[in-house]
């Protein structure tokens, strides 16, 4: 079994286009640090907590019998800590701090999103 | 010989839906959402060559519903997930098999049906989630599949090697 000259072509163009991708990815996460981590369950936000310096807090989603997210935001960085979901996938996908990341808990329809507010402009300061 | 493709297409799912199952169980250690080793996925291919697409969306579908139920997450959003991934990536190695097969050899249908199976469950997970940000981890996925379809893609030509042809006659 020996791969083609067409078979190296797409494995080279989709790795290509990977690394792009994750180049993207890793330019616009330095250049927009993360402000505020917004968490929706079910699609709805919930509450939206500061990053910065010094602030902590822990949001509990869901109560004991239902299903839960435990929520921790510490010094700019946001992480699901402990979830009763199956996977365990939001719990191990571990701190977020820049802002196009998202934690997402699929199972319980969780998503931590980290956004970044643009600097506000002089004229809406101002208005 | 209907008898006998009966029994082996029984046989493939049952194969598939064990494998869709053990996938839990392994570890991945990026932790990315919809991100699978498509290990079900030489199965797929397999049917695709050996009896064609028809069947092998079929066995796809069954094998995610037995999948899911061994996993204990049928009809949730992960099945879903698992489901749609399946037969979509099915019918991606199907159309790529018949169009472009003496260019692309089986890795190549193999890489081509793992990409488009992540990214197909990352999308229905953004719908899940109502979220197109996690549409950022796509390049992450298209990273990890490249090597996991390279590698049933070996797997499925090894077996069609060691397969006996006569026995689907």
């Amino acid at each position: 079994m020996r791969l083609t000259l067409a078979d190296k072509w797409l494995i080279g163009g989709l790795l290509l286009l990977a690394g792009l991708g994750i180049g993207w990815h890793i330019v616009l996460a330095s250049r927009l640090p993360g402000q505020k981590a917004e968490i929706y369950k079910d699609g709805n936000l919930v509450e939206t907590v500061p990053l910065r310096n010094g602030y902590r807090q822990v949001i509990r989603l869901g109560d004991r019998d239902s299903e839960y997210n435990i929520v921790e935001v510490q010094d700019g960085k946001v992480r699901i800590v402990e979830a009763d979901c199956p996977d365990q996938l939001c719990v191990r996908m571990g701190w977020a701090s820049a802002a196009p990341t998202e934690i997402v808990c699929l199972p319980n329809k969780v998503v931590v999103k980290v956004v970044s507010v643009q600097p506000a402009d002089i004229d809406e300061i101002t208005r | 010989m209907s008898i006998r493709r009966t029994i082996l297409l029984g046989l493939f799912v049952a194969v598939a839906g064990i494998l869709h199952a053990v996938e839990y169980w392994v570890p991945i250690p990026l932790p990315v959402p919809g991100l699978k080793l498509g290990l079900a996925n030489i199965v797929n291919l397999v049917v695709i060559v050996l009896f064609g697409w028809r069947d092998a969306l079929v066995v796809a579908l069954l094998r995610a519903v037995l999948g899911g139920v061994l996993s204990g997450m049928f009809l949730g959003p992960t099945f879903v997930m698992s489901a749609s991934g399946a037969m979509v990536s099915t019918m991606a190695m199907a159309l790529s098999y018949s169009f472009f097969r003496p260019k692309l050899s089986l890795v190549g249908i193999s890489v081509i049906g793992a990409v488009v199976h992540n990214l197909s469950q990352l999308c229905v997970a953004a719908v899940v989630v109502v979220s197109s940000g996690i549409l950022w981890y796509s390049p992450y996925l298209v990273l990890i599949a490249v090597p996991t379809g390279i590698i049933t893609g070996f797997s499925t030509a090894y077996f069609l090697e060691k397969f006996p042809q006569t026995a689907i006659l």
